[in-house]
Order: C-alpha cells, then sequence, then structure tokens
C-alpha cells in the first residue's frame, strides 16, 4: 500500500516546476557530500528520502504484495522563502558535477507571490531586461583609413584621463591667474569611475578590497582610477590615509557617516577627488537610499551612527532642500567651503527629462564641478522590484540631449556630464563607455559591472540572485555577516580591479586609435558613432547604418 | 671577374629613375658578381639581386629608400655615405653595410641576413623583423644609437648598438623601444631612459655565451665599418647591457602588474593605513578569507539535537498527556509491566476510556497513519484494564476533598492517592463513575471492564468514598474548612429544556439513559422522536431500540453534530436524522414541526445537553453564564476565584472523559505541586511537525491487521523521542556525531527504559552543518539551528 498523502493545496501553494530556478540533481553522481546543502544561501535544498512501491504484478504466479525501494537525494523547497535563486553555490562546491539550478523556461508562479505579507518584492541587482542594450549597438564607424596618420594601440602613447570639475573657459582663466582669483579645482582622472556602493551596501572585504585595487592602479599601475565612497560613509583610518585622493566622497539624503568625515578634516593628509551630492539614482529614481535590517551590522551601525539591525531607508529627497537653485546654493556651496574650494562638487541626478533643468542650473553655478547622471540600468543593493524594472530613464538620450544644450550654449567643454547606467551590462563596458563619451559624457561611472567583474557577483538580468538586500549574498560581496563576506580575499578583489582596468585602459586605446584620435578622450565625438537602428540615430544624432 | 659600374645619372645628366636604374643593375648581375654603382637617389638598391659566385655591390652617392631591399644571401651591399629609410626592407640573407647614418625603419621586416651601420640609425629600427629556424637570426649592427620606437615586434632580430659617437649619448635605445617585441635580444652600450616595454623586455647583462658571441663577432662588424680601432674600446663588459624577451609565460606569472598584490598590501596598504582601516570602527575583527563550507563557528547553522523537547502528536492531543510514545517504547525494549506502570500513573481508566469510549484523540494526528495506519490505542487501553493498581505512596496526612465522583473526581483522586494525599470523594448517587456508570450504554462499555477498573478504583489506598452525599451551602463550607483543598467536579446533571407547549410530555436524555441503564427499565413506545442529534443523542437512541422502538427520528435544527462510533451504532440501527427541523410543540401524537408537520411518537426525549446543578457552591467561587447556565471560572490549574476550591470536569466547560481525566490530573498536579512548595507547570511541549519526521525510513505493513500490543509497538515512529537507531551517526558525511553514554539515574522503573542513557552528540570541528542529520532522523530529534 501507498500511504494516502493528504496535501493542503493553497492559493500560494507551488510545485518545484513553479519556481524560476529548478533544482536538477543526479543521485547517480551525487556521493552524499553535504556540501551543496550546506552552502545554499536559501537552505532551498535538503536531502530527501523517497519511497517506491514496487508491486509484484507477474499474472502467472500466485504471490502478491509490494516490495519498496528506498532512495535519497537532494530535493528542493518549493516555499517562496526557500525557493532557489540559481546562484548556483552548489554547482560550486559539489564534487561531482551532481548538481544545477537551471531556470525554468516555462513562465513560474513565483512572479504572482513574490509579494508576501503585503510587501511588494524588493531585491538588488539591475532592471531585469536581457539581451543587447543600445549602447551594446552602437558602433565606432569612422575609421582612420590611410587618411589619417594611422595609430597603434599597443604602440603609441594615449592620453585617456578626462577632467572632472569645472573648466573656465580660457579667457576667464587667464583673467583670475592674472588677478589671483579663484580657479575651480579639476582632477584628471581615468573616464571609468567606480561607482558610488556604500560601506554597507558592500560587505566591508568587498570596499576595502576595491580600494585596495584602484590604490594599485594608482600607485603601481599609474591608471588613476577614483571609487565613489556611497552614502555609507567612510572608514576614520581611509579617511586620514594618503588614499583619500583616489576617493569621491558622497552625501546623499541620510547623511550617514558625515560626522566622521566632517571629524577627520583636520586629519586628512590630502583632499578627496570630488564630492558627488546624490539627488538620485538611475536604478530607482524618485526613490532614497535602502539599507535592511538585515545587513545594518555593528559595524555599520557604528559607521553610520545609526542603531544595529534597523531599516535604514533615505527619504527620496534631502529634507530641508526645495528647488534645484536652493540645493545648489546651500549644498554645493557649503561643501565647497567645507574643503577650502579645492576639491570638485558635483551633484548625482536620476536620468529624467528633467535632466536638462539641473544641467542648465549647474552651468550658471560657478562652484558646480559637474553633473552625473544615473541611467535605468544603474544596479542597486535594495529597492522595489518595481522602481527597478519600470522607475527611470535610459541613460543614452538623456547624456546626449545634455550634452547637446551644452553645446548650443557653448559650455561643452566647461562642465562636464558624467553618465551611469547600465554601463557593462553585457560585459562590454570599454565599448559603452566609450559609446557614451562619445555622446557627450566626460565619463562613466560603473557599479555591478566591477562587482561582476571584481568579486564574481552572480547576480544577472534572468534575476539569478539578486538577493544583495538581505545580506546573503553568497560571494560575501554584499553581506555583512563575516561568515559570508570572509569568503572574499580583499587581496583577490584587487588583483581583479587591477586586471580590469589594465583591460580597460587597453580598449579604449584600441578605440581611439582607428579614430585617429590619441591626446585626448573623443567626448562628445559623435561623428565616429553609427547604429542600425534609424530611430535611435535620430534620437541621437548619430549616423544611421547598416 | 670585372668590377662593372652602373651610373645613376645618363650622359644628359640627368637622373635615372629607379625603375630604369634597377633594369640597368639586374642586367650588370648577369654578367658579373662585382658592381659598383654611381647612385643618384635611387630606391630598392639590390632589390633580390644574387649571383651563383656571390654578388658584391658597392654603392658611392647619395642612396634612396629600401636599400637592400628582399636582399638574396650571398650578396653583400656596401653603401659608402648615409641611407636613407629602411634599409635592409625584407632582406632575407644579403649582409648590408652602411657607413655613415641610417635613417628610419633599418630592417623593417627582416628575416636573415646582417645589417652593419657605421653611424646612428633613425625611429623605428629592426622593427617586425621575423626569425626563420632553418636559418640564422637577423642582425642589426649599430655603432651610435637608435631613435625612438626602436625593435618593435622584433620577432628574431639581434641588436648590437654600440653607443659610438651616439646622436642621443643621454639614451642610445631612443623612446619606448621594444614594444610588441616577441623574440630576439638587444645588446647596448650606453645609457637609456627606462621607457622600454616592460610587459616585452627585460634588462639584464649578457652572460657567458652572449659576451662569447658579442666579442667574436665584434671585430667582423668593426672592420666592416673600419673602425677596427674600437675593438678594445667596445669590448668591456661591465659597459654593455641586454634586453631580453619576455615569454608570454613568464609574462603570465608577472600577474596583474608589475608587483605583485600580496607585496603591495603589504609595503604600501597596510603601511599607509597604519595597519587595518577599521581597527577603530571594530577592534578585532577577523577579516581573513575562509572556505565557503566551513566547520566549527564559522558555520552560519548548527545541528541541535533535541530529544523530547517537544511532544509526540499522541501525548500532545491527549488531554491527560499520556505518552503513548513511551509505552510502546517500553514494550519493544520488552518492559511490558513498566509499560503498565507507566499507564496507570496517568489515568484509573485506561481500559473504559482509552479503551472504549474516548474518539482517541491521541491517534487523530498518528505520524503512523502517513506510512499505513495509526496506532490501535484502543488494544492498548484495554490490556491495562486487568492491571492492578500501582503502589501508592504512605499518607502524608494530607486531605483534599472531592464533591463528584465522575471521570474528572476519580483521576483528581487517583493522582492525590498517589503522591500520599488523602483523596475523600463525596458523590451524590450511589456509585462512582458519573455519567460514565449513569448514562453511556454497556453496548459502547464493557461492563466487565468497568467494573474491574472501578474495583481498582475504589480498593486503591488513599482513597476514600462517600456515597449518597447531596451537599448544600453550609456542608460545603464546613467540608472546606475541615479539608486542605475542595475539588468540584459535579458535572453536569440538569438537563437543558425548551419552553415549547407540551414540553412536560418531553423526556430529558439524561433521565432517560440513567432509566435506561437501571436494573428496572420503563416502557417506551414503538415511535421515539429524540430532539437533538448529537452524540448523546444517538446514545439515546441505541437504547430506545433496545428498550423496544421500533422507529427512531432524531432531528435537529441544524446539521446533525454527532460523529464517530455513536453515530455510526445508531444509524446501523435504522435511526433516521431529520434537519432542519422547527420544534412547534409535543402533542400526544408526536412531534409537530412549525411546518405544521407532525412526526409521530408516542415517546419524544429531548438531548440538547446538561448543564451544571450548583445550588451547593458558595458566592466567593465565582461562575461565568453561558447559554442560560452557570459553569464555573478557573484558570489553567483548574483553581477558582477561592483559592482553596478548584474546579474540573464539565462543571468548567462541557467535554469529552478524557477531558475530565486529563482536567483531574492537572488540578492533582497543582495540588501536589502547592504541597510541595514547588511551582507548578502547565504541559506547555510543542506538538512536533510531521515535517520534522522523516517517514519514509518505514515501509508499509501490508499485514498491518495483525493487532497485538508487540505490533503496535513495532509500528510506532517514536516521534520526538529518539529511537537510538543510528541513521544520524550513519549518514553524517564529515563522521561529525556520535552516540554517547550518559549517566542516568533511573535504573529501574519504568524510567529506566526511556532511553535516557545516552545523546548523539555533532563534533563542532568536523561538523558542516549540512543538515543530512535533520533531514535523515525518522523521529525529528535533529534539527537546525542558526549560529
Amino acid at each position: 500500500m501507498v500511504s494516502a498523502r493528504s496535501i493542503p493545496v493553497a492559493p500560494g501553494s507551488l510545485s518545484y516546476t513553479d519556481l524560476p530556478w529548478i533544482v536538477q540533481h543526479r543521485e547517480d553522481r551525487c556521493t552524499l557530500c553535504g556540501q551543496c546543502t550546506a552552502v545554499c544561501p536559501k537552505e532551498a535544498i535538503y536531502l530527501a528520502y523517497r519511497r517506491q512501491r514496487m508491486p509484484k504484478l507477474d499474472v502467472l504466479k500466485k504471490s502478491r504484495g509490494n516490495e519498496y525501494r528506498t532512495f535519497v537525494g537532494i530535493r528542493q523547497k518549493t516555499s517562496m522563502a526557500n525557493a532557489c535563486i540559481g546562484c548556483s553555490m552548489c554547482s560550486m562546491v559539489c564534487p561531482n558535477e551532481a548538481i544545477m539550478p537551471v531556470p525554468n523556461t516555462n513562465e513560474h508562479r513565483t512572479l504572482f507571490f513574490n509579494n508576501q505579507k503585503g510587501e511588494p518584492n524588493k531585491r538588488g541587482g539591475r532592471r531585469n531586461v536581457t539581451g543587447p542594450t543600445l549602447l551594446d549597438q552602437i558602433m565606432f564607424d569612422r575609421i582612420s583609413m590611410l587618411t589619417d596618420p594611422a595609430l597603434d594601440a599597443g604602440r603609441h602613447e594615449f592620453n585617456v584621463t578626462t577632467t572632472l570639475g569645472r573648466i573656465l573657459d580660457p579667457a576667464e582663466y587667464l583673467k583670475r591667474q592674472r588677478e589671483g582669483g579663484w580657479i575651480p579645482p579639476t582632477r584628471e582622472i581615468f573616464p571609468f569611475i567606480i561607482g558610488s556602493m556604500s560601506f554597507g551596501a558592500l560587505s566591508p572585504n568587498m570596499w576595502l578590497g576595491l580600494l585596495q585595487g584602484v590604490a594599485y592602479c594608482n600607485e603601481v599601475l599609474g591608471i588613476p582610477v577614483v571609487i565613489g565612497t556611497g552614502e555609507g560613509g567612510c572608514p576614520p583610518w581611509v579617511l586620514k590615509s594618503p588614499y583619500l585622493k583616489y576617493i569621491i566622497l558622497q552625501i546623499a539624503s541620510g547623511y550617514f557617516g558625515w560626522d566622521e568625515i566632517i571629524r577627520a578634516i583636520p586629519d586628512m593628509k590630502c583632499n578627496p577627488a570630488a564630492i558627488e551630492i546624490k539627488y538620485g539614482q538611475g536604478a530607482k529614481p524618485g526613490d532614497g537610499g535602502l539599507l535592511m535590517w538585515y545587513k545594518v551590522s555593528k559595524l555599520i551601525a557604528r559607521l553610520r551612527g545609526v542603531p544595529e539591525g534597523v531599516d535604514l531607508p533615505s527619504p527620496p529627497v534631502h529634507q530641508t532642500l526645495y528647488s534645484i537653485e536652493e540645493s545648489v546654493m546651500k549644498m554645493i556651496q557649503t561643501l565647497s567651503t567645507a574643503f577650502d574650494h579645492k576639491v570638485p562638487i558635483y551633484p548625482k541626478i536620476s536620468a529624467s527629462t528633467s535632466a536638462k533643468s539641473v544641467l542648465n542650473n549647474l552651468v550658471r553655478n560657478p562652484y558646480a564641478g559637474g553633473l552625473l547622471i544615473d541611467g535605468i540600468d544603474g544596479g542597486t543593493g535594495a529597492a522595489y522590484n518595481v522602481s527597478m524594472d519600470a522607475t527611470g530613464h535610459p541613460i543614452a538620450s538623456c547624456v546626449r540631449e545634455c550634452y547637446l544644450d551644452l553645446i548650443a550654449q557653448g559650455k561643452q567643454n566647461e562642465l562636464p556630464i558624467f553618465a551611469a547606467g547600465g554601463v557593462g551590462k553585457n560585459g562590454n563596458v570599454a565599448q559603452n563607455g566609450m559609446a557614451l563619451v562619445m555622446l557627450g559624457a566626460s565619463g562613466v561611472h560603473i557599479g555591478k559591472y566591477i562587482m561582476q567583474a571584481a568579486a564574481g557577483c552572480l547576480g544577472n538580468e534572468k534575476n539569478r540572485c539578486n538577493v544583495c538586500n538581505v545580506g546573503i549574498c553568497p560571494k560575501g560581496i554584499t553581506s555583512q555577516n563575516p561568515k559570508l563576506y570572509r569568503r572574499l580575499n580583499p587581496d583577490l578583489v584587487a588583483e581583479r580591479v587591477a586586471e580590469i582596468y589594465m583591460s580597460i585602459n587597453t580598449e579604449i586605446k584600441k578605440i581611439m586609435a582607428p579614430l585617429g584620435r590619441s591626446q585626448s578622450l573623443p567626448i562628445g565625438m559623435s561623428d565616429a558613432l553609427g547604429i542600425a537602428d534609424k530611430a535611435a540615430a535620430d534620437r541621437l544624432h548619430i549616423k544611421y547604418v547598416c | 671577374m670585372s668590377t662593372t659600374v652602373v651610373k645613376g645619372l645618363d650622359e644628359k645628366g640627368h637622373r635615372i629613375n629607379s625603375m630604369d636604374f634597377e633594369l640597368l643593375v639586374r642586367e650588370a648581375a648577369q654578367t658579373t658578381n662585382q658592381i659598383r654603382l654611381e647612385t643618384y637617389g635611387q630606391h630598392n638598391i639590390g632589390i633580390r639581386l644574387s649571383h651563383e659566385d656571390g654578388l658584391t655591390i658597392d654603392t658611392q652617392g647619395p642612396s634612396g629608400q629600401r636599400l637592400g631591399c628582399m636582399g638574396m644571401p650571398g650578396t653583400s651591399i656596401t653603401c659608402h655615405g648615409a641611407a636613407s629609410d629602411d634599409v635592409g626592407y625584407l632582406n632575407i640573407g644579403a649582409e648590408i653595410t652602411v657607413l655613415g647614418d641610417a635613417t628610419n625603419g633599418v630592417c623593417n621586416a627582416m628575416a636573415n641576413g646582417k645589417v652593419f651601420v657605421g653611424g646612428s640609425i633613425g625611429a623605428r629600427g629592426l622593427t617586425m623583423t621575423k626569425w626563420n629556424p632553418d636559418y640564422d637570426k637577423p642582425e642589426l649592427w649599430v655603432l651610435g644609437s637608435c631613435g625612438d620606437s626602436f625593435a618593435e615586434f622584433n620577432c628574431g632580430g639581434i641588436a648590437v648598438v654600440c653607443g659610438v659617437e651616439a646622436k642621443n649619448p643621454n639614451n642610445v635605445l631612443g623612446y619606448r623601444p621594444c614594444v610588441g617585441m616577441v623574440g630576439g635580444i638587444i645588446y647596448f652600450r650606453g645609457p637609456i631612459d627606462d621607457s622600454y616595454s616592460k610587459t616585452n623586455a627585460k634588462l639584464s647583462q649578457p652572460d657567458d655565451e652572449q659576451w662569447q658571441w658579442l666579442t667574436g663577432q665584434m671585430s667582423e662588424f668593426l672592420t666592416k665599418i673600419g673602425r677596427s680601432e674600437l675593438l678594445e674600446h667596445l669590448t668591456i663588459r661591465e659597459e654593455w647591457q641586454t634586453l631580453n624577451t619576455i615569454t608570454p609565460q613568464e609574462r603570465a606569472l608577472m600577474f596583474s602588474g608589475p608587483m605583485p598584490m600580496a607585496q603591495f598590501r603589504n609595503q604600501h596598504w597596510n603601511k599607509d593605513l597604519g595597519g587595518d582601516p577599521l581597527r577603530d570602527l571594530s577592534p578585532g575583527l577577523d577579516r581573513s578569507p575562509i572556505e565557503a563550507v566551513p566547520t566549527g563557528d564559522l558555520r552560519r547553522k548548527v545541528p541541535y539535537w533535541a530529544n523530547r523537547e517537544s511532544a509526540a502528536p499522541c501525548t500532545y492531543y491527549c488531554p491527560v498527556h499520556i505518552p503513548t510514545v513511551d509505552r510502546l517504547r517500553l514494550i519493544r525494549e520488552g518492559q511490558i509491566d513498566e509499560a503498565y506502570e507507566m499507564l496507570l500513573n496517568y489515568t484509573p481508566l485506561p481500559g473504559s476510556v482509552c479503551g472504549a469510549i474516548c474518539p482517541n484523540l491521541c491517534m487523530q494526528n498518528c505520524s503512523r497513519s502517513g506510512v499505513d495506519e495509526s496506532i490501535d490505542i484502543q488494544l492498548l487501553g484495554r490490556s491495562v484494564a486487568h492491571v492492578p493498581s500501582p503502589v501508592m505512596a504512605e499518607s502524608s496526612g494530607r486531605k483534599v476533598a472531592i464533591i463528584g465522583g465522575g471521570p474528572a473526581g476519580m483521576n483528581t483522586a487517583w493522582q492525590l492517592a498517589h503522591a500520599g494525599i488523602e483523596a475523600h470523594i463525596f458523590e451524590k448517587d450511589q456509585q462512582i463513575g458519573g455519567k460514565l456508570a449513569q448514562v453511556i450504554p454497556w453496548e459502547r462499555l464493557s461492563q466487565a471492564i468497568w467494573d474491574q477498573e472501578i474495583k481498582r478504583f475504589t480498593e486503591t489506598k488513599n482513597i476514600h468514598i462517600n456515597l449518597g452525599v447531596d451537599l448544600d451551602q453550609a456542608q460545603f463550607k464546613e467540608i472546606e474548612a475541615e479539608f486542605d483543598y475542595v475539588v468540584v467536579a459535579v458535572g453536569t446533571h440538569q438537563p437543558r429544556k425548551i419552553p415549547f407547549p407540551g414540553h412536560e410530555k418531553v423526556i430529558a436524555a439524561l433521565d432517560f439513559l440513567k432509566n435506561a441503564k437501571s436494573d428496572q427499565p420503563k416502557q417506551i413506545g414503538k415511535e421515539v422522536v429524540i430532539i437533538g442529534a448529537g452524540n448523546v443523542g444517538c446514545d439515546v437512541a441505541c437504547e430506545a431500540y433496545r428498550l423496544g422502538a421500533e422507529n427512531v427520528t432524531l432531528v435537529d435544527i441544524q446539521k446533525p453534530l454527532a460523529f464517530g462510533n455513536e453515530k455510526e451504532a445508531a444509524e446501523a440501527l435504522g435511526a433516521q436524522f431529520r434537519w432542519p427541523v422547527m420544534t412547534k410543540e409535543v402533542t400526544d401524537e408526536g412531534l409537530v414541526m412549525d411546518t405544521g408537520e407532525v412526526i409521530p411518537a408516542q415517546t419524544v426525549i429531548i438531548s440538547i445537553g446538561d448543564v451544571p446543578a450548583l445550588k451547593f457552591l458558595p458566592e466567593d467561587v465565582e461562575t461565568l453564564t453561558v447559554g442560560g447556565a452557570a459553569w464555573i471560572k478557573t484558570d489553567a490549574g483548574h483553581l477558582t476565584s477561592n483559592s482553596k476550591v478548584l474546579a474540573v470536569g464539565d462543571v468548567e466547560k462541557p467535554g469529552l472523559a478524557t477531558h475530565a481525566l486529563g482536567a483531574g490530573k492537572t488540578a492533582a498536579d497543582y495540588i501536589i505541586a502547592q504541597f510541595k512548595g514547588q511551582d507548578w507547570k502547565p504541559f506547555t511541549k510543542e506538538v512536533i511537525t510531521q515535517q520534522a519526521l522523516t517517514i519514509t525510513h518505514y515501509v508499509p505493513d501490508d499485514h498491518a491487521d495483525i493487532h497485538t500490543e508487540e505490533a503496535q509497538a513495532k509500528s510506532c515512529l517514536s516521534c520526538a523521542a529518539c529511537r537510538d537507531c543510528h541513521l544520524c551517526e550513519t549518514i553524517c558525511p564529515t563522521g561529525a556525531i556520535s552516540r554517547r553514554e550518559l549517566e542516568y539515574s533511573h535504573q529501574s522503573g519504568y524510567e529506566s527504559g526511556l532511553g535516557g542513557g545516552y545523546e548523539y552528540v555533532s563534533d563542532d570541528k568536523k561538523c558542516i552543518a549540512c543538515g543530512f542529520c535533520a533531514d535523515t532522523c525518522p523521529c525529528g530529534i535533529w534539527m537546525i539551528r542558526p549560529l
């Protein structure tokens, strides 16, 4: 006999075929070592005992009855809380290639149940849209074929840095030099900036590993990479170190960690690279930062000046600022003064149809050192899915419009625009970044790409992993649990940062050399761009090619 | 052979173009192997020319571009002045000597042969050279210095740069030499600017073999360019250095840059930060790398052996919390007598209640039903009916009065008697047992078993029974003063009635059943209607049939609540259920419904429940009025508002006999704790979940119909109590789990058979927290908890 199992079926009852990832397990290979169930961040898999009934069905024999076979295997749980996220850590630790999650090719039911207890789906990662991005489709089509001096990326010397900070027009510059007037600070930096990921969003080992890599790029490789802190503050000993000059400190509506920054000012050995004032973020425009309670460890609470284990949402706007004018007046001027007007100050906003308003205000503000625009494909450690997937504006046309607006005012060489949001989404980091540069950006910020390339972040736009928000990152990149983040060796992260920048450095040259350009970054060199999409070509004012 | 002279100017003194000049030179080479050229800037001199006896070309005058271009083996070309670009371009063997300077591109793409330059060379020398292993490597000898971008993509070329009369004495190799160099070697003498490509070339000194080669070849070079006097000057070993090719394999080992990261961390990072950058925020924080699957304190979760920390379903759902799981374990251990003793510690009526009338809540959630069938608890109950009473403790002199001798009062007395407390029962009826004795038909409760259990009870030490005592308030007060505690267990013996017309013709079910069970039951009609179709109504129906009724109808205003044995028995006898039925009145014809329909009956019985009769109860015992009747208010320990008075059983709220037994045991436990001066603790164990058990280890028993105590014991899954099966020890992939013997105080008695003498432990040093123990444990003992 087989037991009459009583299976209650509720609206939210799921079978394993309803899950986004199906764990395939091969019993013939499994050695029952327990590594997979030990490592699984979701406790999604377990050792299952199964019983098989084998009735004696020989028609010619009188003997009747059943025999039973019990067998074991690794099975997945079907509750939402334990649904497999496809991270594949099980496959990574399996000694026998016996287990792997495969994406469910059918649409899966968890889409309809990821709002448990009335709480909409929150996650990390970025907009879950796969396939080539618009940036991926842009071609650099103006090649120097015997028409210009041929350049060789491997042989010739290139100047690939960009300027962060306001550049005065020559007449004004000379006048101020002559008269001893204030000359706005600028920095010559590598145009691929490690974007703002906070100490808190990232684990200590990840954050410090990245900084170590940045320091290596500058001091050993001579590549002047800078890195943004995000809004979680900066460890005081880092503030007091010579590495501060490679760091863009961010001030955001949560003001986390700024007491430590101000406290450290008298002890700073050098100035920071810049100050970034965050007004918006591409992944969740109109929504503030969010560090969920899982990640507010004792260390994070200490640095941020908050209680341990609480949710830390930042308001969508700075609480006492009510207009662009006021924001610019209050914050840019105050922060510029704090660092003796020797540090470039620039705002970061979400890409939006209103970006030009901000830009035009900044053009008229003598203290503004640039504008960073973050597009819809930007990543985040935690956001509502609906904000991430549906809210925002792609970066390309936003940057392009802003740049063309600067051109119309003759200011394109004065106020640098930086772009972010989806650069390197499909791995084409240099190509994406240089396309944005040629559309008018002075440089780009990369965050998610760095997590993927430097630390092996497993997240993707098929919603693999993407659990950064709850602090269970299986690679230790976004967790504040030392048992997880100690999986990440900061030295290895730093090494990868160095490798990535050596490679981007070469690829930039490989892109610039055929253009016949070596001595300055081809900012706004849109005559070198083509795209096989007429509508996009028209919108971006670049060539349609086919 | 004589020397043929070819002039670069025609008779009119005009320059002959390169195309015509090359034809002239080629013609000359067919007739002679000694050619002297008086060139006038013609290009490609000596291009792919050879002679079987070797060809010598001397050029005087200005040379054009690509002197010695595509030079062939055996051909030697000497230029007596300076040469223009690309000397030796694509040379595959010619020996080319330029006594003056050569401009850009010397030896471009040369694969074999030698180029000697008596002066200096321009930019991009020795670029794109090749080396075919069947031939010697191409060589470039330069007395002076090189221009920028020297030896780019050099593949096989050997260069010797002597630094004599250098164009740039501070940098004899020019700016950024060796970019993309994949082979060959550069010997040089003199300063350089350190701009050579570090990923392609490494600086060194010539080794012995290289030095021997260099000095061996030097005199030939100097002879060729007519500077033999420099030999001694140019063979001072300390003055020479080499740039050697870095192989891709070596480059791969150089790792992500010129400095290993560990070195950077130690020499720069740690120094610049003065130590761990988080030392002030989090002193002593260990961030050193760990494996993905660690042991010990680095695990995120740990196994925990929660033996007996939750309750088996049988224990949990039984109102008396009888640990049937333990009893079956004792049977498996062969401790049959101890198993009986243990059960009698919980109830005086196992045969009558567990074994007969109880709906057995314990078994409604038996885990075994997930395999085949639940344990047969009735069998287990009946088998204890004949077992003598356990030994009672000697009387301590404490006295408790129990008002009412039904199941609730009986178990209170039974438990107190065990503990050596005198239990005095005051029963209104002439027998104890309450409704079990008075109204439950003998069909459902075997009289033999009942009598046996009542006998065992009444003969038990410390129990004193007073029959026929009907108390009033004054008597109650006297008892309250005389005894340490008073326990009210009077049940419900006042039938509910409804005042519809003719209600005086209606018999209460309680009265009917009591009468039916008496020695001389009264006659009843052939047609009987019972108002109220609950389980008592069903008992009434059965008794009515027994007493001669032919047609019994149970009516109710709602869907009948009857269930189980009672309902089945009534239906088997032919009882009809009708609902909804609203009674308008009862006449001699029978029951008249509000619709006017008449259900004919000579006897109408009402069975809508009984309520407590509490006329004796003093005012300081608070009651609660529900449904028009007063019920005694109690707390979890069954204490009333009077701290000397407790109440148990139906008098609190109506329930099953087993609820009454449970209440009696709890109240007794409370009183015993008070006497001992201990805190009384209610039963708080959680029931173990089905998911915690692994029932797949058990195979369905095709012969589950064999009902013996031993067979039941074998079937038990031992929920929440370790059965010592060693499966955890076996499945644990890291060998972390082991069994350990414990010091155990119970060497005899039933406690000795409950498995307290061992435990399973997991070694933190070996455990990886895979959870296999929890996933395997058949009893649900191992669980995984966060660490």
